[in-house]
């Protein structure tokens, strides 16, 4: 509390800069992000990946940039067009507003103007519940895209993000609920001063986390679970009829999100940005993401993904209940050891 | 396998490994065991391991599938048929051709073309021959019928072009006399075969 | 000062978005404002400072609506206006302008009557979540334990609705089609 009140006033300038800031770096990162992706998936499959545009292929993604600005931007003819173009901002909005809550980058100011850039940009003190509702807000982008475009796919697609989005849903609150009822907080910087002793909320909640991890696959559509543009069953379901850089917007925001996922991750259960042994935080918070980045490819590499009714079935008829009996359980434990 | 077992093609009557497939849980307890077992079984994370380790095998230890095409090629068969190529006569470097027009006659897509004429030692010439390679279906009977294994079928399979005709012409596919010395004798389709001598019987001529 | 001007930014807003989701002939346009509007109000109640309410009620009605988004995609096509039949546009006119007349009586009249004082004003130290849950645990725990209750009885009767066939399976279809007519051909003897 008291280093609280050391903390300079932060204003309205020093947080319009910090948007600014998540704005430009999250999304190059995500960006980014297809690089990497691409590279890891290639070599666990053996192949080389991008190569030939720069060094190590690292320039694609320049090239993918120029190619989706200059594509012709397609609507078709009996699409809603309002509702067309309003799609895909819907889901890269979301996604970098979900981020204005999650503590990114240590806080810092500018020397010559005095300005204080603090960690979080809008420090709600019931953060991990914003992230997740906005990130569920996001799920509208695929859903209204697929209804608006005038598209059969488009419409199994959107169909698959309503009934995806109840199913984990559910999930992802009630996993989230136990680690909440152990530090009696909503704010990540509870959550991570809840571990500053070392002892990761994993070791406390290993089935929350679990819990989480599927849930967040499903959240991010990421392969186990990536029924909403399944090339093989669905053509590309929602983005169908998309092009350029309306579609590029959908994949920003996808890597946004899984770049949040990790941020969740890592803070709620995986010890957050405290030191380890002689590692500072903000190194290990980045291990952390990273990892939990290249664990999605990692999975997407390994794993076949399940139909939709395999996923309702593994929601509600698995995953609900263990998430409601986990939530039980802590809270009896919590009652006799409390 | 044997040559035999090759050309078996009933497929229906072969040995096939069935699965051991589970059967269907009927009770509620065994669909109860059937989920733990599936729940807790480690095969998701042998599918990881499994993943993790080619990644390996690819980055550190030298086992990268790809062929990096244009800068590297893989070797083909020598009885790949591509582009064809038109051979010399070693000792002498006058082309093989003489100008018989077997392979015009057997072509099944007629896009040989050759015409013929008497040279001044009244000797056959070609005067002109060119292949259309949009009607060309690269059979192999012209190389396979060619009495003086003349036209053969070549290694060029990179056939795009500006214009069809770039491979076509006589010139174009005929050996290029300076380097005569590099030419192989073919192996592919309608070469002689190695165990040639031993085929060869008497003609019956005693009728 | 700016939250003046976040207040009306989101109450200007959020009528407009509500009342597109009344007038439009389009499912997908109302269906979509009404999506806006909803996640809109959860920034009046950041504004009032009551983070939590603000974040339920988004969570909340992003769920809703998507329910309602899956009917919508079942019953309409979502690209084309839907035809209202209107029996009778005054009456409806009058009832509608009724109820809305009823409904700004009913919350301007403390307004003008200045007697509206917060019961459970915001205090510092005390987090959105705990003020909530102290609140429903103590003052309302009846009605809360209430709604809980109809809320398990909606969800069980929509279990029996959409399990009545659950044990049916597709696959096996046929056989069980033959084991009915088979006993319907008892039943007839």
């Amino acid at each position: 509390m008291e280093t609280a009140t050391m903390l300079p006033e932060v204003t309205a300038a020093g947080v319009i800069i910090k948007a600014v800031l998540i704005l430009a770096v999250i999304a190059a990162i995500a960006g980014f992000g297809t690089y990497i992706e691409r590279k890891i998936l290639a070599f666990m499959q053996r192949r080389l990946g991008p190569q030939h545009v720069g060094p190590y292929g690292l320039l694609q993604l320049a090239a993918d940039g120029i190619k989706l600005f200059t594509k012709e931007d397609i609507i078709p003819q009996h699409a809603n067009k309002i509702i067309f173009a309003v799609a895909p901002v819907i889901t890269a909005a979301t996604a970098f507003i979900a981020l204005a809550a999650v503590p990114v980058f240590p806080d810092f100011t500018i020397p010559l103007l005095d300005i204080y850039v603090p960690s979080i940009a809008s420090d709600v003190n019931v953060g991990i519940l914003f992230v997740l509702g906005m990130m569920a807000a996001g799920l509208y982008g695929p859903l209204l895209a697929g209804m608006a475009q005038a598209n059969k796919w488009g419409i199994i697609g959107s169909a698959r993000t309503a009934i995806q989005f109840l199913s984990y849903e559910v999930v992802t609150g009630l996993s989230v609920l136990a680690p909440i009822m152990m530090v009696g907080s909503l704010s990540f910087v509870d959550f991570n001063n809840y571990q500053a002793d070392g002892t990761w909320m994993v070791v406390y909640q290993p089935v929350a986390f679990v819990l989480f991890l599927i849930a967040g696959f499903a959240e991010t559509n990421r392969t186990p679970f990536d029924l909403l543009e399944n090339e093989a069953e669905i053509i590309s379901g929602y983005v169908t009829e998309y092009s350029g850089m309306r579609w590029g917007l959908f994949f920003i925001g996808e890597y946004a999100n899984m770049i949040t996922i990790g941020v969740i991750a890592s803070i709620v259960f995986l010890g957050g940005y405290n030191d380890f042994w002689f590692i500072p935080g903000w190194i290990m918070i980045i291990g952390k993401i990273a990892f939990s980045f290249f664990f999605m490819l990692w999975v997407r590499a390994a794993w076949p993904h399940i139909r939709p009714d395999q996923l309702m079935w593994l929601c509600w008829k698995v995953l609900m209940p263990l998430a409601v009996v986990n939530v039980v359980v802590t809270g009896i434990v919590m009652m006799i050891i409390g | 396998m044997s040559l035999e077992q090759f050309k078996n093609r009933n497929v229906g009557t072969q040995n096939y490994v069935k699965l051991d497939l589970d059967h269907s849980p009927t009770s509620g307890w065994c669909q109860f065991k059937q989920v733990v077992k599936r729940t807790f079984k480690p095969e998701l994370f042998v599918g990881l391991w499994v993943t993790l380790r080619e990644m390996g095998n690819a980055l550190f230890r030298g086992k990268m599938h790809t062929t990096q095409y244009p800068f590297e090629k893989l070797p083909i068969s020598p009885r790949y048929r591509a582009i064809h190529d038109m051979l010399r006569l070693m000792e002498s470097g006058n082309y093989r051709c003489i100008g018989c027009g077997l392979c015009e006659k057997i072509c099944i897509s007629n896009c040989i073309t050759m015409e013929t004429k008497y040279d001044e030692n009244q000797r056959k010439e070609v005067s002109e021959y060119t292949i259309n390679f949009g009607r060309c279906i690269f059979c192999g009977y012209c190389a396979e019928v060619c009495p003086e294994l003349a036209i053969v079928h070549g290694q060029r399979y990179e056939t795009a072009s500006e214009q069809r005709a770039s491979f076509s012409l006589f010139e174009d596919m005929l050996t290029p006399i300076d380097q005569l010395n590099l030419q192989q004798e073919y192996q592919g389709f309608g070469a002689v075969s190695p165990n040639a001598d031993e085929n060869i019987k008497k003609t019956p001529l005693a009728y | 000062m700016y939250e003046f001007v976040a207040f009306y930014i989101f109450a200007i807003a959020t009528t407009i978005l509500f009342l597109i989701t009344v007038m439009s002939k389009n499912v997908l346009y109302s269906m979509t404002s009404l999506a806006a509007g909803m996640v809109l109000i959860s920034g009046l109640f950041f504004l009032l400072g009551a983070d939590f309410l603000g974040v339920v009620q988004l969570i909340v009605y992003v769920g809703a609506v998507m329910a309602l988004y899956a009917f919508a995609m079942m019953f309409f096509d979502a690209t084309k206006d839907v035809k209202e039949k209107q029996q009778n546009p005054q009456l409806v006119f009058l009832l509608g302008g009724l109820m809305a007349l009823v409904f700004v009586i009913m919350f301007s009249a403390p307004v003008i009557g200045d007697n509206i004082q917060a019961l459970y004003p915001v205090v510092d130290g005390v987090g959105n979540a705990q003020a909530v849950g102290m609140v429903l645990f103590t003052k309302y725990l009846v009605p809360f334990e209430v709604a809980a209750v109809m809320l398990l009885v909606a969800m069980i009767a929509g279990i029996i609705l959409a399990g009545k066939k659950m044990d049916y399976s597709l696959t096996k279809c046929e056989a069980i089609d033959e084991e009915m007519s088979v006993e319907l051909e008892k039943g007839e003897e």
